[in-house]
């Protein structure tokens, strides 16, 4: 389980990245203000923080400061959009930042870069009979290895990831190809056609009109 | 040409030409009351000369005993007085029928003087005497010449004096006088040189500090120096300085200010439209959300949604007042409190407050929906920050000539620091509080803003804990 400390003011905003947590099974834990916050960071054993800048108290910078010692990798939640601040926070050390306002998969797309960076998501994910080790690149159906190219696994794990969750083409584009590709939404149907062939997959690896895809877990059909 | 060149040059010009018109005009002075004096010594001579020239005359006829003297005997006579004066005076004779008959010394200059008619002009009567000088190669002669009869004929004598001294001594001081003057205007013109530049020092001072001033720096100020009107110049110039700088201070303070609001505004914004975004994703992508999560996500995006709502209006009042001309008219005050505490019945209901309300009998010049729309937000200010049960004052009374309304709470309170940012828009002095609430920390702006298109005043008097009373000063001249 990752456990994830938000320390932002607007009890809204704090409540809905809670859900977006959630949603992915991640446990979020919210402080409204700047030394509870420092406080509960360095009390509790965090994955990750969510920093909002504008705080009561003492603000985000401030807190960064504060929490240094403890190591946990902290991204900056601002509704400020200046560089110098964006610059200043990551000079603090700063794993990231996020603009507000932002969608939830963004926000669970650049959490995990930064879990995955600190080593802290799981290496094997099991589906039912799908097992997958991300570490060492492999990837077994009922015991059995199965063959995928490099580019098939990763759109694979991206969705054991986010499990429930509808992904869209776009977002699958530019999480497993880079934002730098080119390519068209259809690289993405075939890749996706054959993962879900390759392993046994259709009834849970399922297109949503609009939307995209979206991998429901087994016990929930 | 430069300042200091013109008022240089020019002043060296006229001292020049003033130095050189005195010294010329003393010299000819000198040298023609020089010249007066040796025309008198020479006439002098020259009545001594034609005297002893009619002595010798008259002698010969006594010596001789005769009645008349021959032409010959005169000339005789003549030759012998010019020869014998000849060392001390040049001298020449002439019979009546303008015969040279005798001659010393004179011979050099005699065709010229005869040429110019100096002979013929002699007066013939004898009592006034022809004067002139000419100038020979051997200097210059003053030449008297007179008439003298004598033995029925008339005569004329000529007598010349060497003056080439006086000629000399004039040369001599002009080429002396000119020598000075060269010296003086050189020494002069270094003094003046000098001085024009002390002078017209402050000018340079006062040309960099101008030159500070355009390229922006508003803060150096000129010590008054030099003379009268540099301190003058100096001094306006630091008052037109101290005006740019407050100028350009105002304007940098009203550009701080929009910044200030815009990213206010842009935070404000954001934060409602994050939640409201990040909700509406979750029920857009979550596969399966239950009937409590879908009431709690949804609220919160009805929630935000609405604190967006009361901020664009807010905004959109406050936009709206900038730069319209508001129309007043004649308003009861007791109308306005009345209608206004009608709005607030809900949100008194709500809080279980009282609204006590006290006015005087008083009408004021004013737009009547703004200022309800500031008793409003200054009512509602108060039953916000009173417990449940409280009761809050309105009183509306004249005081030394002015409408003075006052709200009164005895709520939370406020701290003199909270007090003084409370107008800003955007301050909220308990952001969650204020949030819950659905304020976005534009009413007091709001309030200001309507109490200065009335030219009232809006003041607040705060204890934490103790409660606030607010007043609104609306001046005599609004009151009707």
């Amino acid at each position: 389980m990752i456990n994830i400390l938000i320390i932002e003011d607007d009890e809204n905003i704090a409540k809905m990245i809670t859900a977006t947590l959630s949603m992915v099974d991640y446990n979020g834990t919210c402080r409204y203000d700047g030394p509870s916050g420092a406080e509960e960071a360095l009390k509790g054993n965090y994955d990750l923080i969510l920093l909002d800048i504008m705080l009561p108290g003492m603000n985000g910078f401030e807190v960064m400061e504060a929490i240094k010692s403890c190591g946990t990798p902290v991204i900056f939640l601002t509704a400020m959009q200046e560089v110098s601040d964006k610059v200043k926070g990551l000079r603090l050390g700063a794993e990231d930042y996020i603009v507000k306002p932002f969608e939830a998969l963004e926000l669970l797309a650049r959490i995990d870069v930064v879990l995955r960076r600190s080593n802290k998501t799981q290496d094997i994910i099991t589906f039912g009979d799908l097992s997958v080790d991300i570490g060492r690149h492999e990837i077994t159906l009922r015991g059995e290895h199965v063959q995928l190219t490099p580019k098939e696994f990763d759109v694979i794990v991206y969705f054991l990831q986010h499990q429930n969750i509808a992904v869209s083409r776009e977002q699958l584009l530019s999480s497993v190809w880079g934002f730098e590709f080119g390519g068209e939404s259809r690289t993405v149907d075939i890749h996706v056609q054959q993962v879900r062939r390759k392993l046994g997959l259709k009834d849970c690896l399922i297109t949503i009109p609009k939307l995209g895809y979206r991998l429901e877990s087994r016990d929930s059909v | 040409m430069k300042l200091w060149q013109k008022i240089f040059l020019s002043s060296l010009a006229l001292i020049i030409v003033a130095i050189n018109v005195i010294s010329i005009t003393l010299l000819n002075n000198s040298n023609r009351l020089l010249l007066e004096r040796e025309q008198t010594h020479a006439i002098n001579e020259h009545e001594y000369f034609t005297a002893s020239f009619s002595n010798a005359v008259i002698y010969a006829k006594l010596a001789d005993d005769k009645i008349a003297l021959t032409p010959s005997e005169i000339r005789m006579i003549a030759s012998g007085i010019v020869e014998g004066s000849g060392r001390t005076r040049d001298s020449a004779v002439y019979d009546s029928t303008g015969r040279l008959i005798a001659v010393n010394g004179m011979e050099k200059i005699l065709p010229e003087i005869s040429l110019n008619g100096f002979i013929d002009g002699i007066d013939s009567t004898g009592e006034n005497y022809n004067v002139s000088v000419y100038g020979t190669d051997d200097g210059y002669k003053l030449v008297i010449g007179s008439a003298l009869s004598a033995e029925g004929s008339d005569y004329r004598i000529l007598t010349a004096s060497d003056i080439s001294e006086i000629y000399a001594m004039k040369k001599k001081q002009t080429d002396f006088v000119r020598k000075v003057s060269v010296i003086s205007a050189g020494a002069i013109s270094l003094i003046l040189l000098i001085t024009v530049l002390i002078m017209l020092s402050p000018l340079g001072r006062l040309n960099v500090y101008t030159k500070a001033i355009a390229e922006g720096n508003y803060r150096i100020r000129i010590r008054p120096r030099g003379s009268r009107e540099f301190r003058e110049l100096a001094g306006n110039m630091n008052v037109m300085a101290d005006a740019v700088q407050n100028h350009a201070a105002r304007l940098e303070q009203i550009a701080e200010d929009r910044q200030t609001f815009i990213a206010n505004l842009s935070h404000e914004m954001k934060t409602p439209l994050t939640s409201i975004l990040g909700f509406a994703d979750i029920l857009r992508i979550k596969k399966q959300v239950s009937d409590s999560e879908r009431v709690e996500y949804a609220g919160v995006i009805v929630e935000e949604t609405k604190r967006l709502r009361s901020l664009s209006g807010k905004l959109m009042g406050i936009v709206a007042m900038n730069g319209t001309e508001i129309e007043k008219k004649p308003v009861k005050l007791q109308d306005v409190i009345n209608e206004t505490k009608t709005a607030l019945v809900p949100l008194l209901a709500k809080r279980e407050i009282n609204l006590e309300c006290q006015s005087q009998e008083i009408t004021i010049s004013a737009d009547e929906e703004l200022f309800k729309s500031l008793l409003y937000n200054i009512i509602e200010n108060a039953v916000k920050a009173s417990p449940k049960g409280e009761t809050v004052i309105l009183n509306a009374a004249m005081y030394e000539g002015d409408a003075v309304i006052t709200v009164t709470d005895h709520g939370i309170g406020m701290t003199p620091e909270v007090v003084q940012k409370a107008f800003e828009p955007f301050f909220m002095a308990d952001k969650s509080r204020s949030r819950k609430a659905g304020g976005a920390g534009l009413g007091l702006a709001l309030c200001r803003k309507i109490a200065s298109l009335h030219s009232a005043k809006l003041e607040i008097s705060s204890q934490p804990n103790e409660g606030t009373t607010v007043f609104i000063t609306v001046p005599g001249e609004e009151c009707l």
